[in-house]
């Protein structure tokens, strides 16, 4: 255990601490830019230098192991210099109109000169090459904001392995971005934003939609429903300074209320139809292959995660077949929303806005997937992020911390804890196996509290086995069965199941993959800055979420029951095939 | 090897081969073939012999003889001369520097005679391709003996103890960087060889591997044995073809003979090579980097800890070094540590290959012992600088280095002196710079290769030389500000401190030992926008006028000589500087030696069509005049009637002003008619332009000294508001030895000014002139014309080292006037009577360079000599008393006790007093003294009216015709005719002619007009 002074505080830190997280454990805080907990310390951005006794230069405390008698000096003259300069250049590079950059409030360029008494400005000069790639539903690039921090570059190629993002170019000219400066729609981008999760600057950013809502709220011809996706419950409150883990669904619903829209909604309450389908689509399969004998691809994927999808299509295709065939919540929502629930008030889908507010950017890429009009147009026709919707509330001049918590509406308002869990890495699954268990079973679930333990928590890959015992009726083929699932959130993670799959080193029945790590609850349309403490928090709040509900699972909804009933008829049916269902397409790996 | 009786090696370096080698190579085997020699003479193409400016070279064993710059036409003379009948073809060998004096023999030559070869022991001596020959000089045989006798740790403590130190650029001790690789516990470990080479104009790991690729190899298989590696990388980059053409050969070889692969020589050992090529990514020549790009990866470094003797490749122990210290442990082993000790200084030993580059005589490569002295390295193995242009710095360690000025020419190439000054030894880059050299531009050239070439991972390095690059730029552009010179040192020191990798943090060097040297570069380029070496063409329309200290419009004149437009022409001149006539005669053209027309055929003579000029004056015509009854009125006086001073009086009456030139002689003209012969300068001609200046509205008042008739504060009690003391420096100095007092020992101004104020002066039979400057050449050739019989001029250093202009020194020659040099006088000998007999003389040699980068005389060995003399007259220096001039006015002198004055005004501590000329800035020329008496003119008008009025500092472009499509002829320059030495050395007739008007015509159209249609930012416009 080295034991080392920082600023003439002694600490004694585990090995392979670096002087960063030596000086934290001290109490000392040393800012940072390009460092990313757990994802990324590599010393680019120079912000967190410090002196080291002996050394010859100031050396960056995130890649700086911490050694035993080390001394070592963050406030000093020097290193107050190092850093001014540095991020002085940085904004001489950087295109800084900050009072109109939709970063302003949480940028954290701006938050560092800030914080480190940059007055003014002493080097001027030629700005980074701005370049707009608006190539795609999702996200937006503004190379001239770009400071290279490669945090986006990290988490695209190492977390996400997708591989979109690269340095090129030297010198000056060194530009963050797709190959050869290509558009992202060019390339194996996913969408997940992850990217515009980590930027710590404007340069990555999800398209905004702000306007296109409000002008759909404002046109009196148009119905407008929103739909809140179950991790956005667990995240906006940070738009309005509520720790990471403070739950706002009432106030989020009465804040969308006085926002105009005509009814507000939860996408939980597809999330709980999707159980059903999904589920039912998962016997099915098991079905077929155990007792028909017939060819069909398992495990099965989850297919609720759009960043996933356009994964699978990029880099997987030989095994789309594996992919539930169900839309996302999202998008049964929006088909539902246009056909039963537009049916039911009498107006025209063409007259209905469908806005969802998800914590996730593929979302809009989504929504905008030419297949998607099941109801004859467009079912979603504009998605925000939590951050839009925090932005959009406060442009309202709604006071967010002092709304009254308030229900949403019926019947597409209506859920359960099972939906909730959909926002969290495990929660799919769990919230499956919790109706499968009952339908097949007839028995309530056996595991305490209702959760099963060994797929919760942010563990990349996590599996478990489920031995089913007094299956009945039609389901009577599965009894004795070990149910074999697994879990993973983050494209790396999801990628390291498929090649145990495809290897043949493991056999799974069902397999949830959520794009983001954490899940929804971590995705990339969530406020900043998601790390994994916050993850955590986030986590736990959707879980007490759940627990807090008298009806905790898919099958019990009521209001699903009675949608089966009155319109789609039985799981997996013909009008759900129409409505609810999709398939995939592979696309080009350039 | 068949038993031939003679061996040609032909250099078959990438050098040698751009420049024709191969050809020669085969046209001497087809003659050869064709006289039936092939026999008796084989012909060996051998790696790079060094001198590549030289190139194509070639040796011719047994007999050592090396010949430079051969041609495919010299083969058969080669072959009918040489190889038949055994004489040297002289044309084709190398001659002592401005001699005529052979020197054929390797061994003669300096560039090879003072080298020390263990890095380059083989190369331009075997075959690269044939392993053979590099087993016969010994190869293999350290590797034999690592495996059969030494274990890991003892190669380990001998490469230790030798203390080599790598020679890629940081010179970390290379067994320290083993040691901690070998005290790894892993199962995998790399051995990498960084070949990557990115330094501009470095090229010595290319020659080893091109030249001897197998004492890499070998000293990568010791070296893979001493740290236990049995896999090892060879990163070059792919510019290199044929460096990877000769390793991937040699590399198949040594796996043949079975000293690479499994079991090495038997001995259990494994090991094998393999080649890597980067893409020419100078970053990747940082060790992380180089390591992530072979890996597979864009080229980054990556912070350090981990090192990559504990974490490198693929994460396990590893250890780069660069080819050239490979080279070196073979030799190590096999000579053993102490031998390899001995060479060297106590902190660097062993030698140090370097590529000399840039304005040196030889260019190429070459490898001497670390701590050498940086002016032998330049002037005795690189044979000085070319043209008979100055040196100004040299730059070591390529971009990451620093220049060292030629105050510094004495240090000792090693790692820490290197390091005190600044620059580093890097990888062994030497790229030497002439006076034509602006370190502003050289170090924004730097910075551009570094800025571009940086990977852009951490801002001080992307953003910061970014930052510096663009106020470089801008200084260089003529747009550089006040405090760019300390934002350039903030920046670059703090990039130093901040930056990830090496190349950020020496990024900055450039820039920062440029302005440590060189300071008053910048501040020239910033405050003056004036670039003294005539580089930065942004600033200046043309070089000769930017070299002009009275800035005169020389396209303008010359072009309008050209057509024969004369009087516009010398009006044109006028606007600028006052003396043309005395100029043409006297002015020592520093516009000449920037002429762009010199890299054609030969420089402008500039002198010449000004003096052709001058003689076409019919009528003295005034120039143009501002008319101001108020300026009339004002008093306004000049002390001394020198140039400075005539070219005050001249501008004031261009402004109106009506000047009093008060003259301690009874004659005008300072130095102009008390030094300077009247055969280089005919009085008439003074005379015709002070009377110029006079008409213009000068009073002159002769026999009035200040200090003696009047005093400063006497003429502001008269009345006058502003005083232009312009007195010279009119005092001869002593020489200090003994006998120096008494009659017939004289100072050379006072000798000069005796003959040519009152006209007559007496000399002795035997005349010794002490000295070497332009006063002692007058004094001589004015002794000599005076009737003595024999005079010789003793000079302490060397000819070429002589502050007088070539040109008056040849003409001394001439005249038969002895130069005696590397003689300092002793004493003055006197008989009885007192009568001068002679001076005692000691010898002197060269010694080290001093402060002006001029090897210092000291006392050679012999003892003294007497030169018999009957007239001494010393011409060392001149001075000013300044305090007797100033007499209680409290002007501030300078360091150098002259006036001291703002040099862009003249102007003093005290206002109204200004100054310029040699009273300012001791000895200096004619043409400083009137751009010096312009500036205090107009600063002048400027104290007394508040506002700059002078108008003809304009930008005139005389509408001249110029084709600017039109290539230029060649023709050489046009002589100077002179008079014929018999009809000159009795009388004071002018010496040199004027042209006849179709020469001058056709000098003056030689003209290249570098100014045609450029837009320029001054600081007076």
């Amino acid at each position: 255990m080295p034991t080392l002074t920082i600023d003439g505080i002694t600490v004694e830190v585990p090995a392979g601490t670096t002087v960063l997280q030596a000086a934290k454990q001290a109490g000392v805080k040393i800012p940072t830019l390009c460092y990313l907990e757990d994802v990324q310390s590599i010393g680019a951005c120079r912000v967190c230098l410090v002196e080291v006794e002996g050394a010859r230069t100031l050396v960056a405390s995130c890649s700086q192991p911490a050694t035993d008698g080390m001394v070592v000096k963050t406030n000093t003259g020097k290193v107050r210099d190092g850093r001014q300069m540095v991020v002085e250049l940085l904004l001489s590079e950087h295109d800084g109109d900050c009072q109109v950059c939709g970063r302003s409030a949480d940028c954290e360029l701006r938050t560092l000169a800030n914080d480190l008494g940059i007055g003014d400005l002493r080097y001027e000069g030629e700005k980074t090459f701005r370049m707009i790639d608006d190539s795609t539903p999702a996200l937006i690039r503004d190379t001239g904001k770009c400071v290279a921090c490669r945090r986006c570059v990290t988490v695209c190629n190492e977390v996400q392995e997708v591989g979109g993002l690269f340095a090129q170019g030297r010198g000056f000219a060194t530009l963050i971005g797709p190959a050869f400066a290509q558009n992202l729609s060019d390339v194996v981008c996913v969408q997940c934003g992850q990217c515009a999760a980590v930027c710590p600057v404007g340069a990555i950013t999800e398209r905004n939609q702000i306007e296109d809502v409000w002008d759909a709220l404002d046109d009196p011809t148009k119905t407008v429903v929103v739909q809140t996706a179950p991790a956005i419950r667990a995240a906006l409150g940070e738009c309005f300074d509520y720790a990471p883990g403070t739950l706002v669904t009432g106030k989020m619903t009465a804040a969308l209320r006085r926002m105009g829209f005509d009814a507000v909604f939860d996408t939980n309450f597809t999330a709980d139809l999707t159980i059903m389908e999904e589920g039912t689509e998962l016997l099915v399969r098991l079905k077929k292959a155990l007792v028909d004998g017939e060819q069909v691809a398992l495990p099965q994927f989850s297919s609720c995660s759009p960043g996933w999808i356009n994964y699978m299509e990029h880099f997987n295709p030989d095994m789309l077949g594996n992919l539930s065939t169900c839309k996302s919540p999202q998008q049964m929502f929006g088909a539902l929303a246009k056909t039963y629930y537009a049916e039911k008030i009498g107006v025209k889908p063409e007259d209905m806005v469908v806005v969802s507010v998800m914590p996730c950017t593929a979302k809009k890429y989504e929504a905008a997937r030419p297949e998607m009009t099941a109801s004859g147009v467009r079912d979603v026709d504009i998605v925000l992020t939590t951050r839009e919707l925090g932005a959009m509330i406060k442009q309202a001049g709604i006071d967010f911390r002092s709304l009254p918590d308030e229900k949403m509406d019926a019947p597409l308002g209506i859920s359960t804890g099972a939906a909730d869990i959909f926002a969290v890495t495990g929660g799919v699954m769990e919230a499956a196996l919790r109706t499968a268990w009952e339908i097949v079973t007839e028995t309530p679930f056996p595991f305490p509290n209702l959760h099963v333990a060994p797929i919760q928590g942010l563990e990349g890959v996590k599996v478990a086995s489920v031995k089913v015992e007094g299956a009945k009726g039609d389901w009577a083929f599965l009894e004795g069965a070990e149910l074999k699932v697994a879990v993973a959130h983050g494209l790396g993670n999801a990628q390291k199941v498929i090649d145990m799959v495809k290897n043949g080193e493991a056999e799974f029945h069902f397999i949830e993959v959520m794009t983001c790590p954490g899940g929804c609850i971590g995705g990339g349309g969530q406020p900043r800055f998601t790390t994994n403490e916050v993850r955590m928090k986030r986590l736990n709040a959707i879980y007490a979420e759940d627990e807090h509900r008298e009806l905790r699972k898919s099958h019990e909804n009521p209001f699903v029951c009675k949608l089966y009933e009155e319109y789609l008829g039985a799981p997996c049916g013909e009008i759900s095939h129409h409505l609810l269902h999709t398939h995939y397409f592979e696309h080009d790996r350039v | 090897m068949a038993d031939v009786r003679s061996h040609f090696l032909i250099c078959t370096g990438g050098g040698c081969i751009a420049s024709g080698a191969l050809d020669v190579s085969n046209a001497m085997r087809e003659e050869l073939k064709a006289r039936e020699l092939a026999g008796e003479v084989d012909v060996v193409e051998t790696g790079c012999l060094g001198p590549c400016v030289q190139g194509p070279v070639a040796l011719v064993y047994p007999d050592g003889v090396f010949y430079q710059n051969i041609k495919v036409d010299d083969v058969p003379e080669i072959v009918e001369e040489h190889l038949l009948k055994g004489r040297i073809v002289e044309r084709l060998v190398s001659h002592a520097p401005g001699t005529e004096r052979t020197q054929a023999e390797m061994e003669d030559i300096p560039f090879f005679n003072r080298q020390v070869k263990i890095v380059l022991r083989n190369s331009g001596i075997i075959d690269p391709l044939n392993i053979d020959e590099y087993i016969a000089r010994d190869g293999y045989q350290a590797l034999a003996k690592v495996l059969t006798s030494m274990t890991p740790e003892q190669v380990v403590e001998e490469v230790l103890a030798s203390g080599l130190r790598g020679r890629g650029g940081a010179g970390f001790p290379t067994g320290m960087k083993w040691k901690f690789a070998q005290a790894q516990d892993n199962d995998v470990k790399y051995i990498l060889c960084n070949a990557d080479e990115g330094d501009p104009g470095a090229f010595m790991d290319r020659s080893v591997l091109e030249g001897d690729p197998h004492s890499l190899i070998e000293g990568m298989v010791i070296g893979a044995f001493a740290i236990g590696a049995h896999q090892g990388y060879v990163y070059v980059r792919a510019e290199y073809p044929l460096a990877v053409e000769r390793l991937e050969h040699a590399l198949g070889q040594a796996r043949e003979y079975g000293l690479l692969g499994q079991d090495i020589m038997g001995s259990g050992f494994d090991f094998d090579l393999e080649i890597r090529m980067g893409s020419g990514a100078f970053v990747c020549g940082e060790e992380t980097a180089l390591m992530t790009s072979i890996e597979g990866h864009r080229g980054e470094p990556r912070p350090r800890p981990p090192f990559p003797a504990v974490s490198g490749l693929w994460g396990k122990p590893s250890v780069l070094n660069n080819v050239e210290t490979f080279a070196n442990i073979a030799p190590i082993i096999l000579k053993g540590s102490a031998w390899y000790a001995s060479t060297g200084t106590e902190s660097s030993k062993g030698t140090k290959v370097f590529a000399l580059g840039g304005n040196v005589q030889h260019t190429g490569l070459v490898e001497v012992p670390i701590g050498m002295q940086l002016g032998e390295l330049i002037y005795e193995v690189g044979g000085g600088i070319p043209n008979g242009k100055a040196y100004k710095a040299a730059q070591l360690g390529g971009p990451s280095g620093g220049c060292i000025p030629k105050e510094h020419l004495n240090v000792p190439v090693d790692y820490a002196t290197l390091q005190e000054l600044g620059a580093i030894m890097g990888s062994g880059g030497v790229i030497v710079m002439d006076e034509d050299t602006c370190m502003v531009d050289i170090a924004r050239f730097f910075l551009e290769f570094t800025q571009e070439e940086s990977c852009g991972k951490c801002p001080p390095c992307r953003v910061g030389t970014k930052r510096m690059l663009e106020i470089v730029e801008r200084i260089c552009n003529g747009e550089g500000e006040e405090g760019d010179i300390e934002r350039l040192i903030a920046l670059g020191e703090t990039i130093s401190q901040t930056a990830l990798c090496g190349l950020g943090q020496t990024a900055a060097n450039p820039v920062l030992s440029t302005i440590r040297h060189f300071r008053h570069e910048y501040e020239a380029h910033i405050k003056d926008h004036y670039c003294e070496a005539g580089v930065c063409s942004t600033m200046f329309k043309a070089r000769c006028s930017n070299a002009c200290p009275a800035s005169v419009n020389i396209p303008g004149f010359v072009s309008l000589v050209g057509e024969q437009r004369y009087d516009e022409a010398l009006k044109l001149h006028r606007e600028r500087n006052p003396l043309a006539s005395i100029c043409a005669r006297v002015c020592f053209h520093p516009c000449e030696s920037k002429c762009m027309r010199a890299s054609l055929d030969g420089a402008l003579a500039i002198r010449q069509v000004k003096r052709f000029m001058v003689e076409q004056e019919k009528e003295p015509q005034l120039p143009e005049i501002l008319h101001d009854a108020e300026n009339a009125a004002r008093k306004v006086a000049v002390v001394g009637s020198g140039p400075a001073g005539l070219s005050a009086a001249y501008f004031l009456c261009r402004l109106g002003y009506r000047p009093v030139v008060f003259e301690a002689e009874p004659k005008a003209g300072g130095m102009l008619v008390q030094a300077i012969p009247a055969y280089r300068l005919p009085r008439v001609e003074l005379e015709r332009e002070v009377k110029m200046i006079e008409d213009m509205g000068t009073t002159i008042e002769y026999g009035k000294a200040l200090g003696k008739d009047f005093t400063l504060q006497s003429l502001k009690d008269e009345g006058y508001e502003a005083v232009f003391v312009a007195v010279g420096a009119p005092q001869g100095m002593g020489i200090g030895v003994p006998g120096e007092d008494g009659p017939g020992v004289y100072d050379g101004l006072s000798f000069l000014r005796e003959y040519n104020v009152s006209g007559k002066g007496e000399v002795g039979k035997n005349v010794a002139v002490i000295g070497g400057g332009n006063a002692a050449i007058d004094a001589a050739r004015t002794a000599l014309r005076l009737g003595a019989e024999s005079v010789k001029i003793l000079y302490r250093r060397t000819r070429a080292q002589m502050p007088a202009w070539g040109e008056e020194i040849d003409a001394a020659d001439l005249e038969g006037i002895e130069i005696m040099t590397l003689v300092a006088p002793e004493e003055i000998l006197r008989d009885a009577s007192g009568k001068v007999t002679g001076v005692r003389c000691k010898e002197m040699a060269l010694g080290d360079y001093d402060r002006s980068g001029r090897r210092k005389p000291v006392a050679g060995h012999n003892p003294d000599f007497v030169v018999e003399a009957d007239t001494v007259i010393a011409a060392i220096g001149q001075k000013l008393d300044a305090p007797a001039v100033l007499d209680g006015t409290p002007v501030e002198l300078n360091r150098w006790g002259y006036l001291g004055a703002d040099p862009d005004t003249g102007q003093t501590s005290v206002d109204w007093v200004f100054t310029g000329g040699d009273a300012a800035t001791g000895p200096a020329s004619v043409v400083e003294a009137i751009g010096a008496g312009e500036k205090a003119a107009a600063a002048m008008d400027e104290f007394l009216t508040g506002a700059n009025h002078a108008f003809w500092r304009r930008d005139v472009e005389p509408p001249t015709y110029f084709d600017p499509d039109a290539d230029p002829e060649l023709v050489d320059r046009h002589a100077v005719e002179e008079l014929a030495v018999g009809a000159r050395v009795t009388n004071f007739d002018e010496v040199e002619l004027s042209w006849a008007a179709e020469v001058a015509i056709a000098e003056a159209k030689r003209c290249l007009r570098c100014d045609y249609g450029k837009y320029c930012v001054t600081k007076e416009s």
